[in-house]
């Protein structure tokens, strides 16, 4: 089957700096897919030349096997995407802002809808100058998830949230794979990448520095340490980062 | 610890933040009121070359009122004096509006202000920083038109009054400013009070001028102008803007210490849950998001073109009693009220240029405030949503623009009960738009190169302003005329509306605004 995204040698330079410098991504269908990497390594620039809002300098970047600087529009139609920093139109009221973000889609599932906000707990007549960074964040995940995208793309999306609607975002993901959607999560939460995800690609300084299936990857970290052990998600991390 | 402590760093602040806006603003108000001098001593170089324009200009009511008060112009001093106070003391008025603004409401808004307060700095600190800023970039601006004043051979004790007569009205609207900031938790919305609020100041002198005199007495406007420099130095005025500011600095500061960081004194209200339908297509959500300035904007134009025409009927009337006006009129227009809308037409389309580059510029400020990747990142095109609100931008101009003409024709009919002129001053008003749009596109070009060039739009507005006004009573050369739009819309409705300037200005102003999105499709999102 063919890859949802599929990114190869990916170069993004913004000006005399060098953000993105041959990475490499690929995501099958069905699969949630955890994006690791510290601050800055490049995983937010990669999601936005996978919404085709930057154009690649250099590479090759494939959404549903196409050219999303090319085919935005239509490849949107196909996806859903919550920012790790989502700024709202202040006079507009969460339940105004999730209706219009939903429209652009040909509209939301009102059930749907209703139900996410009672589980996220939103209340939707607040005007979006008075939500704090959780809320704002619940408005773009309500008007994300009450949608029938094929791929959802994920950029640190509960980084404001409390622990409780956090646990509420991670039954909402495994819902929707379960239905067989594409998810691609970038998280530094690794517990919710560890529960939550198939395949993980971890990156450093705009390149790709380990990639695979999570069990692959804990084996390799397995060998290379403690052989009694399986590593966890942070070891494994660690190990990555870790100088050597 | 005190509530100012933390002043001086914030003041170091605002300044390296500055670096290079204060001083090009400051050397900006400097050459301007040179150009102005520089023109003037060459136009009226003569006792006769004076006599002559006291002769073509003195006691005209339309004048009266669009500038000021006509007494002083038989002297060089005094010549200056009458053109550049009113319009140099409103733009110092706007770049004071521009640089507190910013350096508080606007940092309050976009929650940097936080950063300092929870760093220790003082409540009071960035406000009065900023204040500091900026009337200490004022006193600069007005050090230097003293020496470009000395320096031609003006009379100095005379020049230290004028300039500080401009400075006091800009003092005045730091402090205005500083209150409008604590009213509203948004800076754009602040500085549409500090707009409403200057607006008044000039109607009220306007008014007064050619009325009741009380109301000069009522406007900062009015009290910079009486003190009547070079022709009858009067110094105690002085008094009032330096009142007006202690007032409104103290009053500031005092609203800022008991209201809550990052509120206004208005609170937003809880609104509904559920969208109208109109939000639900692209076009009416950009509507929505324009929609407070357009309505702003259309009903002051409209309240102030209603105003404006009727005084109008009092300008006829003290017109017909006067043989020398009439005579001195006959032969540049048949009608001296329409050649005084035709100058309300022109001052009012640059304003409202305002509004039409903050219109086509809102995906910008979308793209600087990160909402824009959110809509974006659905099926919606660049250019598409680009387009909506250029397109939502333009409309409204001309919309405006022709309701402002209707208020002049009501305004004017309501006193003397003909609104036999109302389609012709609606056409007069409309027919100002293709200048507005063709400024606008420039700014839609900008904005397609890079989001950083975006800005330089307003620059370009105010070099159109400047040419305006130096080219209405001084003398540039024909070729810096030319380059402004506004120079090319017939003055209508003192001459007859002539569509081929109009269709050529519409026509390139389309050409560019495809060029801008067409580059704006091309670049990539901030």
């Amino acid at each position: 089957m063919e890859a949802v995204i599929e990114v190869r040698g990916l170069v993004k330079d913004f000006g005399s700096t060098r953000a993105l410098d041959g990475l490499d991504l690929s995501v099958e269908p069905g699969q949630v897919h955890g994006f690791l990497g510290p601050n800055g390594s490049g995983k937010s620039t990669t999601i936005r030349v996978l919404l085709g809002l930057i154009k690649a300098s250099g590479g090759e970047a494939r959404l549903f096997g196409e050219d999303p600087w090319r085919r935005a529009v239509e490849l949107h139609r196909r996806l859903a995407y919550v920012p790790g920093d989502v700024n709202l139109w202040p006079n507009l009221t969460g339940g105004e802002t999730i209706d219009m973000l939903g429209s652009l889609r040909g509209g939301l599932d009102p059930k749907r809808r209703e139900e996410l906000v009672e589980r996220f707990e939103l209340d939707l007549t607040k005007k979006a100058s008075t939500y704090s960074k959780g809320n704002r964040q619940k408005v773009a995940l309500v008007a994300a998830l009450a949608t029938d995208a094929e791929l959802f793309i994920f950029d640190e999306p509960t980084s404001g949230l409390d622990p409780l609607k956090e646990a509420v975002f991670q039954e909402c993901v495994k819902e929707i794979t379960g239905e067989g959607h594409t998810i691609l999560l970038s998280s530094h939460i690794l517990g919710q990448v560890e529960h939550l995800a198939d395949t993980l690609t971890i990156i450093r300084s705009g390149k790709t520095v380990e990639s695979g299936s999570i069990e692959e990857l804990r084996k390799m970290t397995h060998e290379s340490a403690d052989p009694d052990r399986p590593a966890s998600l942070e070891e494994l991390f660690l190990s990555v980062y870790e100088p050597k | 610890m005190s509530r100012f402590t933390g002043t001086g760093e914030a003041l170091r602040f605002a300044l390296k933040r500055d670096r290079l806006l204060l001083p090009l603003c400051v050397v900006g108000l400097i050459g301007w009121v040179g150009l102005y001098v520089a023109s003037y001593s060459g136009l009226y170089g003569t006792q006769a070359d004076l006599n002559s324009l006291y002769k073509s200009v003195a006691g005209n009511p339309a004048l009266v009122a669009m500038v000021g008060p006509t007494d002083g112009l038989r002297t060089l001093g005094g010549a200056t004096a009458w053109e550049t106070l009113p319009v140099v003391s409103v733009i110092s008025a706007i770049f004071a509006m521009f640089v507190v603004i910013r350096h508080t409401r606007a940092e309050e808004e976009d929650g940097r202000s936080e950063l300092l307060l929870a760093a220790g700095s003082g409540r009071l600190a960035t406000l009065t920083a900023a204040m500091i800023v900026t009337a200490g970039s004022l006193t600069l601006a007005a050090i230097g038109w003293l020496v470009v004043f000395l320096a031609t051979g003006y009379e100095a004790g005379s020049s230290v009054l004028l300039v500080l007569s401009i400075l006091g009205f800009g003092y005045v609207f730091v402090g205005t400013t500083a209150i409008c900031c604590q009213v509203t938790a948004k800076a754009r919305t602040a500085r549409g009070l500090v707009g409403i609020v200057i607006g008044i100041a000039w109607f009220l002198r306007a008014l007064g001028d050619t009325g009741p005199e009380a109301l000069t007495w009522l406007s900062p406007l009015g009290w910079a102008q009486s003190t009547k420099a070079y022709w009858d130095d009067t110094w105690w005025p002085l008094i009032l803007p330096v009142a007006a500011t202690a007032t409104t600095v103290g009053f500031a500061l005092w609203l800022l210490s008991r209201r809550d960081i990052g509120s206004g004194l208005i609170q937003p209200r809880p609104g509904p849950d559920r969208a109208h339908p109109s939000l639900l297509h692209p076009l009416g959500f950009s509507l929505r998001v324009q929609r407070g300035s357009i309505i702003g904007w259309t009903y002051l134009l409209f309240v102030y073109g209603f105003a404006i025409g009727a005084v109008g009927d009092n300008i006829t009337g003290i017109l017909e009693s006067s043989d020398a006006l009439t005579a001195a009129f006959a032969g540049t227009s048949s009608n001296i009220v329409d050649s005084y809308f035709a100058t309300i037409f022109t001052v009012l389309a640059l304003m409202a240029t305002g509004f039409t580059i903050g219109g086509v510029l809102r995906p910008h400020s979308e793209e600087t405030h990160d909402r824009a990747a959110l809509l974006l990142a659905g099926p919606l095109g660049k250019v598409r949503w680009a387009w909506g609100h250029v397109l939502i931008a333009y409309a409204a101009s001309a919309l405006m623009m022709a309701l402002l003409g209707l208020g002049l024709a009501l305004g004017l009919g309501v006193v003397t009960g003909d609104f036999g002129e109302t389609g012709r001053l609606v056409a007069s008003g409309f027919a100002q738009a293709p200048a507005m749009w063709l400024t606008a596109s420039l700014a839609v070009l900008l904005f397609g190169i890079s989001s950083r060039a975006s800005v330089a739009a307003w620059g370009l507005l105010v070099a159109f302003v400047v040419i305006w006004s130096v080219a209405s009573f001084g003398d540039l050369p024909s070729w810096i005329v030319d380059l402004s739009p506004y120079s090319h819309v017939p003055a209508v409705p003192a001459v007859p509306l002539e569509a081929g300037p109009l269709v050529t200005m519409t026509a390139i102003a389309a050409a560019v605004t495809t060029i801008g999105l067409a580059l704006w499709r091309r670049r990539d999102l901030l």
